[in-house]
């Protein structure tokens, strides 16, 4: 009886009803939405750091991730890279790498759109590891030719492929491979380029922007890290527990900031939902007095008033789901799973019942003399 | 005979600003099962406030008000609210219907409230609405009906769960004379049936329909 009639009567006010689902539903995407978008943002960010397992970054001190920003003067990398031996360095899995960022992300938070990595020839794969060529080849030519290899998507954004030339800095650059897409994304968004080439181009003669180095044993990850810290207290030393601190720490605003714009959502919600109840039960008080006087009870009351609510928060709260599911599936991450679908009804319920209190309340307590004062 | 209804010496005072309304001055009134009994009185005697102390809706500042033999102030909220369901119909001026709900739903509403279960409220809800001569608009909504079967509804849905005693406040105040004169027809019918009523009224003339009436004057009893 209480749905029935909780239906009837936002069915009986179509215009007020359709306006608040409106505001529920824009409320509920504004929530389901930056929830996508923190995931999208930690599983980007745990993916790319997952390939860096039992590897250690050497860059300049307070760079970030990735190291763009980073630059150290190649003598001192060559001189570090000598000494992989003392330092329990495995030299064949270690490189220097140069980070050049071509296009920014949309946001300052956001990674970049494109970049360039300068690479040793023959140093590949401690940057790309097993990662193939989906078209030519996944290394350089020994002969330390001016080539480009190209990420996943890079193909795209560069606007050229295998047997054509791309610009760099506005110098064309054969194309030489298409790797197959990586899990990490700043292969999959980069133009690799021979380390000389890359800083021939960018003006970056004698300077690196980070060394990727392989512990002999990746157990002792930890230790080679406080060697490394030991021997060169002016440069940043960085584990894959480093690394996700940092980036845990470069993502605390915006993922604060896409929490507040969550919270904001529910603020909104609730204010439209309790803006209309409270309308609803003022506009209804002698209906609520009749109902007192003829023998309902007060929960009774209650539940009608909350069952209108909650009617008004799923029906805006749940189309909001497939367009929370179209934005993922845009974003290219993956799906939200159950749980956190069931967080985004959650989001509706709870901004229900938080509206509902106050004008369930109001509505409870019309005494049944109300019915008749009203007359 | 039990009395259904016993007012003992009861005072309703009402609180304005820094004043006092005596709304009621130790009224004393016994209702008996079966009887049909009309409360005149001109605006402010205080009629309206002596039903709603005999409906349960309020309770007196002094004296007491038995129904059934129980003191209604002695009750919580709670078995007032059991004793409007199952023991009381009351009939308003305005009606007092659900707009969303039809004819039907309405009078079944009261028996939902008392916990009766879909077939038999269904066959009650017809029944009753029979009985007033709505057969017809069961599927209509309040809107759609004149004020005479409007108060037809109301007085069906007062009645549908066979209430010891039908209340009801100026129920021909808001129709026309002849609409007026149908309803109270209507409440003597059902009174020949057994059914106890107490109407408020300011119509002397509906009196001389009555098996008693009661007239109220400045909070006190006058003629009983």
């Amino acid at each position: 009886m209480v749905l029935d009639i909780a239906f009837k009567n936002l069915r009986a006010r179509k215009t007020r009803s359709i306006l608040c689902i409106l505001a529920v539903m824009v409320s509920v995407f504004l929530n389901g939405t930056t929830l996508t978008m923190n995931k999208w943002m930690y599983e980007t960010m745990t993916s790319e750091l997952a390939k860096y397992m039992g590897k250690i970054f050497i860059q300049q001190e307070g760079a970030g991730y990735p190291p763009i920003d980073s630059s150290i003067r190649q003598e001192i990398a060559d001189a570090i890279l000598s000494r992989s031996n003392d330092l329990g360095l495995n030299s064949a899995e270690s490189a220097p790498l140069l980070f050049i960022r071509i296009e920014r992300g949309m946001m300052p938070f956001m990674p970049a759109k494109e970049m360039i990595i300068g690479i040793p020839p023959g140093k590949e794969k401690v940057l790309i590891g097993n990662v193939e060529a989906a078209e030519g080849v996944n290394r350089f030519p020994g002969d330390r030719g001016e080539v480009a290899i190209l990420g996943a998507d890079a193909v795209a954004s560069f606007g050229a492929s295998v047997g054509q030339d791309v610009t760099i800095n506005g110098q064309l650059i054969p194309v030489i491979g298409v790797l197959k897409r990586s899990s990490m994304d700043s292969v999959n968004i980069s133009a690799l380029l021979p380390l000389e080439t890359a800083q021939r181009l960018f003006a970056q003669e004698g300077i690196v922007s980070a060394l990727l180095l392989t512990p002999n044993d990746v157990n002792q990850t930890s230790e080679v890290g406080v060697a490394l810290r030991e021997s060169y207290p002016a440069l940043e030393v960085v584990t894959q527990d480093d690394m996700l601190a940092e980036a845990q720490n470069v993502m605390r605003m915006p993922m604060a900031y896409m929490s507040l714009m969550s919270v904001t959502g529910l603020v909104v919600a609730v204010a439209v939902i309790m803006s209309t109840m409270v309308m609803a039960v003022m506009e209804r008080t002698r209906e609520f007095g009749t109902l007192r006087a003829i023998g309902g009870r007060r929960r009774l009351i209650m539940g009608m008033v909350f069952a209108e609510t909650l009617f008004l928060a799923l029906i805006g709260g749940l189309p909001s789901i497939g367009f929370v599911l179209l934005v993922s599936s845009w974003m290219n991450t993956s799906p939200p799973n159950a749980g956190q679908l069931l967080q985004v009804i959650g989001f509706a319920v709870i901004a229900a019942v938080i509206a509902g209190l106050y004008p369930a309340w109001r509505a409870a307590h019309v005494e049944p003399l109300e019915a008749l004062r009203y007359e | 005979m039990n009395k259904i209804v016993e007012a003992q010496e009861v005072w309703k005072i009402y609180p304005l600003g820094e004043k006092k309304v005596e709304a009621l001055r130790g009224v004393s009134l016994n209702v008996e099962p079966g009887e049909f009994v009309v409360i005149v009185g001109p605006s402010g005697s205080g009629k309206s406030t002596l039903l709603h102390l005999m409906g349960a809706m309020d309770i007196p500042s002094r004296g007491a008000v038995y129904l059934d033999g129980m003191n209604l102030a002695e009750m919580g909220d709670g078995d007032r609210t059991h004793l409007r369901c199952h023991q009381i119909g009351f009939v308003f001026q305005m009606f007092n219907l659900l707009p969303t709900l039809t004819v039907l739903e309405n009078v079944e509403l009261v028996l939902r409230l008392a916990g009766v279960g879909r077939s038999v409220r269904r066959a009650r809800a017809t029944e009753v609405l029979a009985q007033v001569g709505l057969t017809e608009q069961l599927h209509h909504r309040p809107a759609q009906l004149s004020g005479g079967e409007r108060q037809r509804v109301a007085i069906a849905r007062a009645l549908a769960n066979r209430p010891r005693l039908l209340l009801a406040d100026e129920p021909t105040g808001n129709l026309d004379s002849a609409s007026g004169l149908a309803i109270v027809d209507l409440f003597r019918q059902f009174n020949a049936t057994g059914q106890t009523i107490v109407m408020v009224t300011h119509n002397e003339e509906l009196a001389r329909y009555a098996s008693r009436e009661v007239v109220l004057r400045d909070g006190q009893i006058v003629v009983q």
